[in-house]
């Protein structure tokens, strides 16, 4: 733990993303021609695998889409991108004038925040971006947690938050927005991050079933954070500010639902890995306007392929539904299965979006409506019931999106998950779709890497004949 | 044969034997799992409420087909009892949602299509305060309808009443041993506990009251441990091999205080008879010394620590959890980063259930017991500014060899 610490500065995780390299970025993006060339021309140097020399670009232009994006693809990041630093540069100024940061769980949405004026912030942040730096940096954050008591088998995502807080790699809360869904882990760290931290928190207290009796129940979960928040920070609830938030979710979830609608003609008019990073930019700044145009953005490249008939590679010979959560320090895995064997992720467990639409027409209706949406966001709506939760959509998403076959992300911290394994399994079996279970940790190169997720996949394709 | 020996021998079978003859008597019999599962509601209804255990139970083959590696080993080894039709005497079951382990039971035991028909999950909120427990006090009458609607019957409130009334009085006497434990002179085991733990929960709560009224009779004046044994806190969830307290106990050990799913949760705070019967039962369940899964409970918990330190002169704390759990390792966390701030001895371990491996349990709790000795011999200030290398301070030797010599 001391060696880690040696090589991590304080913030410097963070800080990474808010220095110089991030505005060239930035300027870069607006000659998206142009970035593209240059992503393409230096392929040979980070393409095949990270190594010491190129580990400080290669996951960022891997996600940039290798030189191969759409112009209206680098756009959305380009959003994506200001989204994330807009809210690293508000908890950093907040930090210095000693501002209410409030820590909010990666399910739960900082909606509520906006109607307080404060700056929240997701402590799980560095499950995705700190790959950015290099792929060794999340294990590291995962050791110092581990290493200080945190036990090996919580989910690693979890475990990020608990060693980027020991590591200092992420601001102290004020206050902590918690919640006791998607899984056990999220229970136990809650806890620990609030004796760790001594922040006041509320418990979000997620229902098992989604009947009218759990929504109320979670409606008043949600009036009672208010007056947890009035209560702590002494301000009142601005509710034109709110109302303005959630009609962009709207639009927001409108864009979405319908850009996964789009997804199910042949061929495929969308790479999924843009609704999978759209679900994690929405998990780390929502409140900012850049979320709403980034899947703007997507909405037009994807409408503009679906009217013209084309799909997101030449032709298509393969439909896969991603069933578990996509894996972050891998997350060229989309983009390298479309460009080496036409197989396109049609759908998958996160990137799909099925929230309901908040009424904003009263303050009552925003709540009740919020609670609701909440409880429909990725991650949380299926993993937090019975195993219908999981098997109903992806029911669903066969019948509707027609896959060749499945992938099963089977990540380690997911024991309901693997809990479920055979229902999942006979459920395939019936429906003679051939499915490739991976056995790895998302967040965790070292469990199963990227090296070993190709070699299974390459392996999985030609004993079907797909390769 | 003694009459905890008879105890025990119940307590390490599945207690089919009496449950059939219960069966035959045309009582029916309702499994369910955790401590947060109100009793009360089945015994109203004319029924006996049947804690699932694992016992007797040693190998997991066919749960494995269900549940996979990465899944505790109560929930597989369950599972497989049920697959090999052990639960075959049951005429009703209620899951809930203790973890993700076991919430997952409810999922498998439908898709397997195993006796019996009436598998209900029943839900409990996952923090205390008001709302949870409108909350909960809702799904007990949901509960109450469903086994209503289920087996035809009516539970009437006054049945209710009469339930909980005996319930609190069971639950007074489980804390009468319990203070028995606080004494200088244990008069009965911590495994002694847990074999009476594990029977009075097969069986119809009128019996159980007797059989406790019967032990308490029966261990006044008893002396359970030897000079010198020091003074143990359990805590952990799914501790019910009686064998495994009996190692504890037999390498120096007086089990005298604890937080196990089959221990003092039972003991603790009664139901409020005056009030309504669903609300008090759902503050009473919601209420109780808590486990792991209620988040925002924990401070009360590791309060506790330091309560029954005091009060149970405890000399060392054991904190154990089976492999996989999310919810006792974090715990475990707290506890360990608790206890290191306040200095008290305290030892982690994870295990199987009815993994063996005592060897190996043996040889960690023998030398964490030398290591709790030796400390308590030697000057706290010491200890703390020498942190574990304090026998070098004292010139190799502890102050007990110091003294001899």
């Amino acid at each position: 733990m001391n060696k880690t610490k040696k090589t991590l500065k304080p913030f410097e995780l963070l800080n990474y993303h808010m220095d110089l390299k991030i505005d060239i970025l930035q300027f870069l993006f607006k000659f998206p021609r142009f970035l593209n060339g240059f992503l393409f021309f230096l392929r040979p140097i980070y393409l095949k695998k990270e190594t010491a020399w190129n580990k400080r670009f290669r996951w960022l232009f891997l996600v940039l889409g290798a030189g191969k994006a759409d112009t209206l693809e680098l756009k959305a990041m380009s959003h994506a991108l200001y989204a994330v630093t807009d809210n690293f540069f508000e908890v950093k100024a907040a930090k210095k004038n000693r501002e209410k940061i409030v820590w909010v769980e990666w399910i739960l949405n900082p909606e509520i925040c906006e109607a307080f004026d404060l700056v929240s912030f997701n402590p799980e942040v560095l499950n995705v971006f700190a790959n950015s730096k290099g792929m060794e940096y999340p294990p590291m954050i995962i050791e110092a947690a581990e290493n200080q008591g945190t036990p090996i088998e919580n989910c690693s995502a979890q475990k990020l938050a608990v060693g980027s807080l020991i590591l200092e790699q992420i601001p102290k809360p004020s206050l902590i927005l918690g919640g006791s869904h998607p899984c056990d882990t999220s229970i136990s760290i809650y806890q620990t991050l609030e004796y760790l931290t001594g922040a006041p928190s509320y418990i979000m207290d997620f229902p098992y079933w989604k009947d009218e009796d759990s929504y109320r129940y979670y409606e008043k979960n949600t009036w009672e954070l208010l007056s947890f928040l009035k209560k702590e920070t002494g301000k009142d609830v601005d509710w034109d500010k709110l109302k303005t938030l959630l009609d962009r979710v709207n639009q927001i979830n409108n864009y979405l639902r319908e850009i996964c609608e789009m997804s199910r003609a042949k061929p495929c008019p969308s790479s999924n890995s843009l609704l999978a990073l759209a679900w994690a930019i929405r998990e780390v700044n929502l409140r900012s306007p850049h979320m709403l145009s980034m899947v703007k953005a997507m909405h037009q490249l994807v409408r503009k392929r679906y009217e013209k008939g084309e799909g997101v590679v030449k032709k298509e010979k393969l439909r896969i539904l991603l069933w578990f959560p996509p894996i972050p320090f891998f997350f060229y895995y989309f983009k390298w299965m479309e460009e080496n064997f036409g197989a396109v992720i049609v759908a998958d467990f996160i990137g799909y979006v099925s929230t309901v639409h908040i009424d904003t027409s009263s303050k009552e209706t925003m709540i009740r409506d919020l609670a609701i949406s909440q409880m429909h966001l990725a991650m949380g709506r299926q993993c937090h019931g019975p195993m219908e939760f999981i098997t109903d959509e992806m029911l669903k998403l066969i019948d509707e999106y027609e896959p060749d076959c499945m992938i099963f992300s089977g990540h380690n911290g997911c024991k309901h998950g693997w809990a479920g394994l055979k229902i999942i399994q006979d459920i395939c079996r019936g429906k003679d779709l051939p499915v490739l279970y991976l056995n790895l940790d998302i967040m965790d190169k070292r469990h199963t890497s990227e090296e070993e997720i190709k070699k299974q996949t390459i392996t999985f394709f030609k004993s079907h004949g797909w390769a | 044969m003694d009459f905890l020996d008879t105890i025990k021998e119940k307590a390490s079978s599945d207690g089919n034997a009496d449950l059939n003859a219960f069966s035959q008597r045309g009582k029916k019999i309702i499994g369910y799992f955790c401590s947060y599962f109100p009793e009360e509601i089945i015994h109203a209804a004319g029924m006996i409420p049947y804690r699932m255990r694992a016992t007797g139970k040693s190998d997991t083959t066919k749960g494995d087909i269900f549940f996979s590696s990465l899944n505790c080993t109560f929930v597989r080894r369950c599972f497989d009892k049920a697959l090999n039709q052990h639960f075959d005497f049951l005429d009703g079951i209620i899951f809930l949602n203790g973890c993700d382990h076991t919430r997952r039971l409810y999922d498998n035991w439908r898709h397997a299509d195993i006796k019996p028909d009436f598998r209900y999950m029943f839900v409990a909120p996952h923090k205390i305060g008001r709302l949870a427990e409108e909350r909960f006090s809702e799904e007990m009458v949901n509960l109450k309808t469903a086994v209503e609607n289920a087996f035809d019957l009516v539970i009437t409130d006054d049945a209710l009443r009469r339930s909980i009334h005996l319930y609190n009085k069971k639950r007074q006497l489980i804390a009468a041993l319990y203070r028995e434990r606080l004494k200088e002179s244990v008069p009965i085991k911590g495994s002694e506990l847990l074999s009476i733990m594990l029977t009075i929960t097969m069986m119809p709560v009128e019996d159980a009251i007797s059989l406790l009224e019967t032990v308490i009779e029966k261990i006044d004046g008893r002396k359970t441990h030897k000079e010198g044994d020091l003074r143990v806190f359990m805590g952990g969830g799914c501790v019910e091999e009686i064998a495994h307290l009996e190692l504890i106990e037999s390498v120096g050990a007086s089990i005298v205080a604890d937080n196990l799913c089959l221990g003092y949760r039972h003991a603790d705070m009664l139901c409020d008879e005056s009030m309504d019967p669903f609300l008090s039962l759902a503050r009473r369940y919601l209420n109780h010394f808590s486990c792991p899964r209620m988040m925002n409970d924990f401070r009360r918990r590791l309060d506790f620590l330091h309560t029954v330190k005091k009060e149970a002169a405890i000399d060392a704390f054991i904190f154990e959890k089976l492999k996989f759990c999310d919810l006792w390792g974090g715990e475990m966390y707290l506890c360990r980063q608790e206890s290191r701030k306040h200095n008290y001895p305290i030892l982690l371990l994870e295990r199987e259930l009815y993994g063996g491996s005592t060897g190996q349990i043996r040889t960690r709790i023998q030398a964490f017991f030398e290591q709790v000795r030796n400390q308590s011999y030697t000057p706290s200030e010491l200890v703390v500014s020498a942190g574990n290398n304090y026998k070098a301070v004292m010139g190799g030797i502890t102050r007990e060899e110091k003294d001899h010599s």
